[in-house]
């Protein structure tokens, strides 16, 4: 019994650890971005001896903030919404049609799951600027549908199966039309399923750099990770500056996780297993 | 045969929306880099011409940088894979046996996963350069004072930390949620029969979540192939070209260097090639022992 004792101890302690691990960067930053970079260079592990806010005020300014989340939102509500839409209606259609056609569009879509993004970044940069998307935000959101609609349309595709047919038959025979029918009675049925959607895209959408390095040029539509990135690279040693930004750019993930936590982990496990 | 008829439009027109998206921005891209990476086309001129597999040819023989990078590439994807998977299921096991303190390891221990790979990859360059050269003078811990960003011996480790930090939180939800699936009868009924600890988890537990290993090793193998913003913002490649990873060796010869996007392509359809190849082993062996047990 005491061996099981001490063994749980050490399990604690060395899950203790792990965690110092994970919080150090982010307590790192957060202290020392209300530091001077004199006292930074002096004592960088201390905890601050006046909080310069000024560092926010100039890193709030420096990454126009207001304007860069602004476009991140504007970017990630248009691509989530579009993504839903586009795929509940495909994924319900393909799921409910049988035959030769209805499974050869869906083979299409999950044929190209495994194609990674740098493989295709190329000719899609040729394609955006050929059709004016280089540049705009929602030429951005719609490119962001175009890459996540495959996923999501495999995920509502399998959900359907879960929902019986009788409620849309006897909606039919009472006279809904195919489109109303979908809208009222099948689609708020998908609700579990549209949730995870929701959560897996809008922390990629949020989060991604690549997409909007290689499309956005116009600094007034930069999104809030391009905005603080450029930051870096423009300003490298203003550690007070770079710190700051990093953290203003974290802060809203990290309160939507502090509210979600739940439905994240949950959209998180369901993506996976069924995906 | 008009019932037929109809229901065949209106399945297109179901599917439409999403199909016209997923053709422009997916599709055609995905077949457009393979036709130009047998093409010379520079992005610049509207005129090129087909050169066959020569792009595919001096990719592979010619270009150092580009052979060093798969190296480079396939390295890190084996570290990852092992040692992402490990520190998860490590994680996952020893939470899931806590009773109080088990939501707060758990928040704590996805955090990192919610922030920005770039983002994350700069806050660790603050640590690497600033925090834990201070650290080893105040500490006396000497060893801590390297250059971890700037001599190649130590950026791949250095890379490799970030990437665990940011990644293990993932996976350990997903075997967490796998070892719920687990039930405490068989379990107990394996103890009562005298199996260890260690027995009953290599003997009971391991087997009984084999599906959520598939899904695990699917996604690390997956996402480490793919490895960019990392590099991207630790080292950059750097230092000379020692931690280029292909994403980043593709991005350059397209975007910043010479613009040779026919080349770069044919580069782009080799990572992808691995990828597919190296998936398509893996899930086959592993599908076959999920079924197995």
């Amino acid at each position: 019994m005491k061996r099981r004792k001490y063994g749980n101890l050490a399990i604690t302690l060395f899950l203790a650890v792990c965690a110092v691990y994970a919080v150090f960067p982010i307590y790192m930053a957060v202290v020392n971005s209300f530091k001077t970079q004199g006292e930074m260079l002096k004592s960088v592990l201390t905890l601050p001896v006046k909080l310069h806010f000024e560092n926010y005020s100039n890193a709030f300014h420096e990454i126009n903030m207001l304007q860069s989340a602004l476009n991140t939102v504007v970017v990630t509500v248009i691509g989530i919404a579009g993504i839903i839409v586009c795929a509940s209606l495909a994924g319900y259609k393909l799921s409910r049609t049988p035959g030769k056609l209805s499974q050869f569009i869906f083979f299409l879509f999950i044929a190209s799951m495994l194609v990674p993004f740098h493989s295709i970044m190329i000719p899609l940069t040729r394609m955006a600027k050929n059709l004016g998307f280089q540049g705009t935000t929602w030429g951005l959101a719609f490119i962001y549908i175009g890459l996540g609609v495959n996923m999501a349309v495999f995920l509502y595709h399998g959900f359907v199966k879960s929902v019986p047919r009788e409620l849309e038959e006897s909606a039919r025979m009472d006279g809904c039309g195919e489109l109303q029918t979908f809208a009222r009675i099948i689609f708020p049925l998908l609700l579990p399923i549209t949730v995870t959607i929701a959560i897996l895209d809008l922390l990629w959408i949020w989060n991604d750099f690549l997409l909007p390095l290689l499309m956005l040029t116009n600094v007034e539509r930069y999104t809030l990770i391009l905005s603080t990135s450029m930051l870096f690279g423009e300003y490298n040693n203003d550690w007070s500056l770079i710190l700051s930004s990093l953290v203003l750019t974290a802060i809203p993930v990290v309160i939507f996780y502090a509210f979600f936590q739940k439905y994240i982990m949950q959209g998180i496990t369901e993506g996976a297993v069924k995906g | 045969m008009i019932k037929k008829y109809q229901s065949a439009v209106s399945l297109l027109l179901f599917v439409a929306p999403a199909f016209i998206c997923y053709l422009v921005f997916l599709l055609i891209p995905t077949y457009g880099g393979m036709y130009y990476s047998l093409t010379d086309w520079n992005g610049l001129n509207r005129t090129y011409s087909f050169v066959g597999l020569g792009n595919f040819v001096e990719a592979l023989r010619d270009d150092r940088y580009f052979t060093d990078s798969i190296w480079f590439t396939l390295k890190y994807v084996l570290f990852m894979v092992v040692l992402q998977n490990a520190f998860a299921l490590l994680f996952a096991v020893f939470i899931e046996s806590r009773k109080r303190l088990k939501t707060f390891f758990r928040t704590i221990f996805f955090m990192p996963n919610m922030i920005s790979v770039i983002i994350s990859a700069f806050m660790w360059t603050f640590v690497f350069s600033q925090v834990l050269p201070q650290l080893a003078v105040k500490t006396g811990l000497t060893f801590l004072d390297q250059s971890w960003i700037g001599d190649p011996k130590y950026s791949f480790f250095s890379i490799l930390a970030v990437s665990l930090w940011n990644g293990v939180g993932y996976m350990m939800i997903i075997y967490m949620a796998g070892l719920q699936g687990v039930p405490e009868q068989v379990k107990e009924a394996a103890m009562i029969d005298g199996a260890t600890p260690l027995q009953t988890f290599f003997k009971v537990t391991l087997p009984m979540i084999t599906h959520a290993i598939t899904i695990c090793l699917f996604m690390t193998l997956n996402s480490a192939f793919k490895v960019f913003e990392v590099v991207y913002g630790l080292t950059g490649g750097g230092p000379g070209r020692s931690t280029q990873v292909m994403a980043l060796n593709i991005y350059e010869e397209a975007f910043s260097n010479n613009f040779r996007y026919g080349y770069a392509s044919a580069k782009a359809i080799i990572l992808f090639l691995m990828v597919l190849i190296i998936t398509v082993i893996q899930v086959n062996v592993l599908k076959k022992r999920e079924v197995e047990a």
